[in-house]
Formats: structure tokens, sequence, C-alpha cells
């Protein structure tokens, strides 16, 4: 998409953003902050799925980080804001600490291991004591009436959906950007050409756990109330995951897409079917990925960048670098 | 003339496999040496160990007095190696103009401005003749474009030594010429080259030195004529009676 | 003693996990997949067997039969007609693809069951041998038995069938086995419905030992995961000694640590396994995977 023209999209979208609170009554506003949510932390993965190609199956698990964070600080008097700033950092500390030895894993480990991430920090904070254990925690409730709290967070959501779609963009087309879309290509042709891998790879995993944790946070004030099992499910993982890649991974816009498409249907899903809806979002991720498998934008786009070599259509397997010639 | 690359006694195990043993030659600053050899001979595993993808086993390299030993590839870039890759590794996704300037931006001696960087895209575009094809999907490129994209990309870093791995496979004979033609220019600018080489013309029409690698071992070392006319290298590679273009064709 | 108590559990816990592990690795092994829904099979069988315990009054252990059998019928056209589809796209795919699949069996069981603890207790349950100063459960001992003689007969028959032959071909090369004529999308399909019995079966022992729920399987998967990891994706015999291994570090660290830092300690073992070694004890490299120059 040319640079104006995504300004002048974002612009309209963050006018009727603006507006949409005269519009819509709290249960659309609560579906649409649900969604806005979504949309903030589909983009975040993007950054680390559809960039750099590292399949981060455990994402997740910063919304988890980043909620706990909010929680913890807020019931030791902290304010919000204060804390939500928190809920920002401390994400990013642990996906830096992590990140260095776990980036090094190609695609197939990679995404093992951050599964394996996942879990231990569900079960490290279901056993910490100040965390409130396998209870959860609730939240110190803000202090204004049930509208206002609606159009509150509508508008935090809605802010970080656009700083996260915003930063994207930034990062696409900056130094970062350029060092992570090579990776994803060539690792080696990368590394030999100047680009200091673990680096780059880091950052980009370290942005996407902020803006996730950032999202965590919000939500954590948000609800009132989060516990260990919800906030580190590995569906919501899955979700966004299977959001990015049905949207179209390494696209802007495709993540919101994504996003919209999937938290709508499962919406909807909740509301008409109550306990199956599980049920039927497994069946239509199935038949997504067996059906859909490089995402519905992506199918266009494949075809207007054209075929890879042999004429066969360009093969996005996450980690799998070719191999050299015998020489 | 100074040796700007020394490799000494270079060995290099897979496993049970000896695909590097005991290699030890030397580079000189300026010199345009060829490095040719059976499949299987080693010289990509070289070149590999040269740029950092891999470690020695054994041995060491040494570039303009620094020890490349234990030296990630990002870093031993930055002291001025470039390399192409056999099979074109092209930043998919990326237009070829991207392509090189990523290469640009990161690659190559630190200390090269901002406006040398973009000038040198440019730059390293024309010469290989990619100028009018810069917008286009480095994807789309056929096997001739891709392999003139990695030696821009390589071209882009300003390199002090340039490895080229095969650059002409591939490629018809004009295109081979043309290559040359690129290699020749470059060269005549100050840039080492070391590159490995099947196309017999290209090899002896533009290396003045040539190392023979067999089953991982040097096996011989010289001019073209010398190499050529080594019987163990025919034996080994060349086969005799094989009618080579090299010394007419220079 | 105790000890040596706690470590008997273990290796007896540990062949059931092993009959679990060792079917994942398979699948995995072979085809590249990683199936989430191994999960959903183990609680297929778990529940048919409860089915047939409650409604027939069938043994259990007789029963694991014909839940490896419902398991095997229902994943062999899954297989075939479905995932094989997702395969070409890669192993990111082929997880988001199984992990749909196993969010929709799992749902179903727990829509026709209910989310309530179930227990499968035939008469015979609490009968226990006693051998010097120590007890052995006959039940766990029984099931550890089953355990052994199904991979032991997993093994006869990928060694000795010709069924077996195949499916070790394609797991080698799978272009290869195409060329002389294999028909690999069903080995493929064969392969999974066979991955698919094991955790069913699996999931039979598991609910005579413990009582068994919907999510159970998950439960179950995480640790099969990090069974994978220790002994090497897509290696039997590695899911075997990983299996050991890890419930013995798990009865260690619930007799010394505490029994809720159990699945900590587990899944910081797969992080660390996987950055250390990927490859895990006996793992080949991955496959199609180019050893790096």
């Amino acid at each position: 998409m040319r640079r104006y023209a995504f300004w002048l999209w974002l612009l309209l979208a963050a006018g009727l953003l603006a507006l949409a609170p005269l519009a819509l009554n709290e249960y659309w506003m609560r579906v649409a902050s649900s969604v806005l949510m979504w949309v903030a932390m589909a983009e975040a993965l993007n950054i680390i799925l559809g960039f750099a190609g590292y399949p981060a199956f455990g994402n997740g698990a910063f919304l988890g980080v980043g909620g706990y964070t909010v929680a913890v600080l807020m019931n030791h008097g902290v304010g919000f804001w204060p804390a939500l700033a928190a809920s920002v950092l401390v994400p990013g500390l642990i996906a830096t600490a992590i990140g260095v030895p776990v980036l090094r894993l190609r695609g197939h480990y990679f995404a093992i291991a951050t599964i394996g991430v996942n879990f231990a920090l569900l079960s490290l904070i279901q056993n910490l004591g100040f965390t409130g254990g396998g209870s959860g925690l609730s939240v110190p409730l803000y202090p204004g009436s049930a509208e206002a709290l609606s159009v509150m967070f509508f508008y935090l959501f809605a802010g970080l959906a656009v700083v996260s779609v915003v930063v994207t963009q930034l990062v696409r087309g900056s130094r970062l950007g350029y060092a992570i879309r090579a990776i994803q290509a060539s690792e080696e042709a990368a590394a030999v050409m100047g680009i200091n891998g673990t680096l780059y790879k880091v950052a980009a995993w370290v942005i996407s756990a902020m803006l996730t944790g950032a999202a965590g946070g919000i939500y954590a004030y948000w609800n009132g109330y989060i516990e260990p099992v919800s906030m580190f499910d590995i569906v919501t993982s899955v979700k966004l995951f299977i959001m990015v890649l049905i949207g179209g991974a390494g696209t802007v816009v495709g993540p919101i897409l994504g996003a919209v498409g999937i938290e709508v249907v499962s919406e909807y899903l909740w509301s008409t079917l109550g306990g199956l809806h599980l049920a039927v979002l497994g069946l239509i991720i199935l038949l997504a990925g067996v059906f859909v498998p490089r995402g519905l934008l992506s199918l266009r786009f494949w075809r207007r960048r054209g075929r890879g070599r042999d004429g066969a259509p360009t093969n996005r397997t996450w980690g799998v670098d070719e191999g050299g010639g015998a020489s | 003339m100074t040796s700007l690359l020394e490799i000494s006694r270079v060995s290099r195990d897979f496993g049970g496999v000896r695909a590097l043993d005991d290699v030890s030659f030397s580079v000189a600053e300026g010199e345009m040496v060829g490095l040719i050899g059976p499949n299987g001979a080693g010289k990509t595993t070289l070149m590999n160990v040269i740029c950092g993808l891999t470690r020695a086993t054994e041995g060491a390299v040494v570039f303009a007095g620094s020890s490349l030993n234990n030296v990630r590839p990002n870093a031993i870039n930055h002291l001025g190696i470039a390399r192409t890759f056999q099979i074109p590794k092209p930043f998919v996704g990326m237009t070829v103009w991207e392509n090189v300037l990523t290469a640009s931006l990161f690659g190559g001696r630190r200390g090269r401005s901002a406006d040398a960087r973009r000038a040198a895209v440019e730059r390293a575009l024309e010469i290989v003749g990619l100028s009018p094809r810069a917008r286009v999907a480095a994807e789309s490129l056929n096997v001739a474009g891709r392999k003139r994209l990695e030696l821009a990309r390589a071209l882009a870093m300003e390199p002090r030594l340039l490895l080229l791995d095969e650059v002409m496979a591939g490629l018809n004979l004009k295109e081979v010429e043309a290559v040359m033609g690129v290699v020749e220019r470059v060269n005549g600018e100050g840039v080492t080259v070391l590159l490995i080489e099947h196309v017999m013309k290209a090899v002896m029409g533009l290396a003045r030195r040539i190392v023979v690698l067999h089953h991982g071992q040097v096996l011989a070392e010289g001019t073209p004529e010398d190499v050529t006319r080594d019987p163990d290298v025919i034996a080994a590679y060349l086969g005799s009676g094989i009618a080579y273009e090299g010394q007419d064709a220079r | 003693m105790f000890l040596l108590q706690q470590l008997i559990n273990g290796v007896m816990l540990g062949g059931v996990y092993g009959v679990a592990a060792v079917g994942f690795a398979l699948v995995w092994g072979v085809m590249n997949e990683i199936n989430i829904a191994h999960a959903a099979f183990m609680v297929i069988g778990a529940y048919t067997s409860f089915f047939l315990f409650t409604t027939l009054h069938v043994d259990p252990l007789a029963s694991i039969v014909v839940a490896m059998a419902v398991a095997f019928a229902l994943a062999y056209p899954i297989q075939r007609y479905l995932l094989n589809r997702a395969l070409p796209h890669g192993l990111v795919i082929t997880l988001a693809t199984t992990f749909g699949l196993n969010l929709f069996l799992e749902n179903v069981v727990r829509r026709v069951f209910s989310s309530d603890y179930r227990s499968i207790s035939p008469s015979y349950i609490t009968t226990s041998f006693s051998l010097g100063p120590l007890t052995l459960p006959l039940v766990p001992l029984l099931v550890f038995v089953l355990a052994v003689a199904f991979t032991a007969g997993l093994h006869l028959f990928l060694e000795r069938s010709s069924l077996g032959l195949a499916i070790r071909a394609t797991a080698l090369n799978r272009v290869a086995a195409r060329i002389v004529g294999i028909p690999v999308q069903v080995v493929y399909a064969f392969t999974f419905a066979l991955g698919a019995a094991l955790a069913a079966a699996s999931g039979t022992m598991i609910g005579t030992l413990q009582s068994i729920y919907p999510g159970m399987g998950d439960a179950f998967l995480t640790k099969v995961f990090v069974i994978t990891a220790l002994g090497g994706f897509g290696s039997i015999p590695g899911a075997l000694v990983g299996s050991l291994i890890l419930s013995l570090v798990e009865v260690l660290s619930a007799t010394y640590l505490s029994p809720n830092i159990v699945d900590f300690v587990a899944f910081s073992l797969l992080v660390v396994v996987l950055v250390v070694r990927p490859q895990g004890l006996f793992g080949k490299r991955f496959y199609g995977e180019e050893a790096s120059a």
C-alpha cells in the first residue's frame, strides 16, 4: 500500500473510532472493544510471525504477563497509568531474556519452545503467592459509571489498536523491518550481509511482546478480575496465530481483517451456540487450515507478486532454509 | 603485494566426512584467484568457513591481519568480505532495489556514510545491469537475473574481498561474458576476488592464479597454464584431451 | 525405601506416557505433522472405555481394543481427505489445523459427556501385591505390562510387516517412496490412524489410573511434547526413554520440591532441551531439513 494511502486510511479509521461511542450501545461497544484488543494483538504477532517469519505460537502468554503486571501493581496501590506502562515494559524484558536463547531456534523448534514458555509461565503464575495462585486476582475497579467505563475502555483499546497498526507500518519501512524481512527470506544471506540476526529478531519479538502486554494490562483493569488459565490460555495464542495466517501474514492490513473476522465469528458463535462455540471454532480453524492455508488476503497478494522459480507458488514454510549445493 | 587472505591448514569435519583437509593458500590484495575442483571437493565449504557460516575444525583464516576464527558472519562481513551464493538467495518479498539497499545498509565496512551507502546501491545496480529492473519483485527474476542480484548485493557493500560461488553457473555464453566483464571491472578497481567456478572459460579467462581442490585437499596451485597441464589435475578433474579456451581467450 | 517406591510408581507411569508419546512421535517422524488432536484421541479412547464400562460392564483393559478401533476409524478419513491437504504447506499450518481438529473433537465430547470428572473403576481396582517392603498395585502393573506389549508390538509391526516397511520408507524419504510405488497418501492416513489408536489406548489406560475429564488430553499432550523433545522428535526409542525420564523427573520433583511445581519443571525442561539440544537424545534431523553446512 502506498505510504500516503495508508495514513489517509488510518486517519479515517481513527476518526470513525473516535466517533463510534456516539453510535454504539453498551453491548456493541463491549464487542468492539474486544475486537480492537484482538486487532492490537494480531498486529503485534504479525511483526514476529509475518515479517520475521518466526512462528511464535505462544505469544498469548504476554497478554497474561501484562495483565498480571497491572493487577499486582494496582493491588499494591499503584495507579493505572504507571501500571499500564509497566505492563508494556515487563513483557518486553521477559521477551528479551527468553528471546536471546530461544530465537536461535528455527521454525518448528521455535514454535514448540514458545508453547513451552506459554505453559511454563502459566504454571509459574499458578504457583506464585502474590499472583493469587490458581484462584486469580481481582483488580481495583474503575471508579466511574458503567457508561464511562464502557467508553473509556473502548478508547483505550481503540488507541492501542491504532498504535499497533502504526508501529507495524513504521517497522516495515524501517531498518528493523528490512533486517527481519531479510532474515525471513534467508537467514544465511542476511548474516553474510552484515545483519546481526539475534539483535533484530529479539527486537521484533520484544515489540510484539510489549504491545500484547499492553492489551493484557488494559484487559485486566477492564475486566476487574483475572485468573491464570484464561490469561495464559493457549487458545488465545493459537487464535492470534490463525488470525494472522488467515488475514495474511506479513501485510499490515491482513491481521486486522483476520482479527475482525475471527473475533466477530467467535462472538456470533458464542451468542448463538453457547456450549458448542469452541467446537465450531475448532471446525472453522480446521477447515481454514485445510482449504485456505495461505490466508485470504495473501491469496491475492501472491498472485499479484507473481510466482517463484519453476512456476511453483512461493513456498512459505517457516524456518526451513534452503540447502546449499555441494562443491 | 601483501597477503590479504591467509588460509592456514584449515580442516573441516562433518561427522565422519573430512570436507576440508589441511588446506593452505593465500590471496594477495588485488589478486583474482580461481578455486576449482570436482563436485564435493570442498570449495563451497571453504567459502563457508571464510565467511563464517561454518567453523573450521582445525586451522586458521586470517584476513588483513585479523583472525576470522569464531567470528560471526555479520562481523566478518563488516571487515570487508562479501560473498555470493551458488544457489542465489534473494530476499523474497522485496524488490531488486530493496535487496541491494538492504545489503548496502547493513553490510560492508563500518563507517560508510548514509549517502555513500545509498550511492553504492545505484552504482551496484548499474554495474550489473539491473537498473532497469530495480523496482521489480526479486522473486520474479530468472536465474541470470538472480545471479546478477547476488553480485549487485555483494558489490553494494564495497568489499575488499569478494567471494564468488559459481556465479556463472546456469548462464548462457553471452551472459557469462557479461558477468566476466563485470568481475574484471571490479577487480580492476582494486577489489580482491576469489571465485569458485566450473565454467572453464570464465576461470581461465579471469584468474591469474588457480587453486585446485580435490577431496578437501589442495591438489595443485599455480597459473592457469601450469594447472591445466598438471597431470594430477587432469586425472582428477579436467580429463586428458579436453580443449579449454583459457590460454587463447584472454 | 520410600524413594524406591516412588521410582517404581514413576516407571509404571512412564510406561503409559510411553504409549501416548510413541504414537505422537510416529506421526511426527513419518509425516512431519505435529498432531495436537492426539489429545482428543486420548480423550475419545478414555470415554469409549468409560461408556462401554458403564453401559455394558466391559472390562476397561479389554475395551482398549474397541477404543483403538473407534479412534482408528475416525482418524483415517480425517487424515486421508482433510489433513493430507494441509501437509504440503508446512509444519506450522498442520499445527494450527490439528489444533482446530482437537478443539472440535474435545468440545464434542464435552457436550456429550459434560465436563464432570468420571472414573472407570473395575472391581479389582484396589488390588495390589507386596514385594518385600514395596507395594505394586495391580492395575498400574497390568497397564505397564500392556504398555510394554504395545510398544513391542509396534516395533515388530514396523520392522517386520510390509506395511511397516512402507511407513519407514516414507519417513526416510518421501519422494523416493513415491517413486517405488508406495501410496504415500495412504501411508500417511494409516500412520495417523495408528497414532490415534495408540493415543486412544493410552487414554483408556490412564482412565483406569485416574479420573477422566474432557481436558485430560490437553494435560497429557503437554507432557507428550516434553517427552518427544527429550527423546528426539520422530524417534520411537526416544519417546520411550523420554517417557521414563519425564516420569522420574515428575516423581522426584513432586517428592522433593512440591507437587504443584511439577508442570513448571516439565515445561522449563522442554525449553531448555530445545535450546541446548533440539534433536533430543535420539532424534534425527527434522524431516527434510538439511544438516547445516
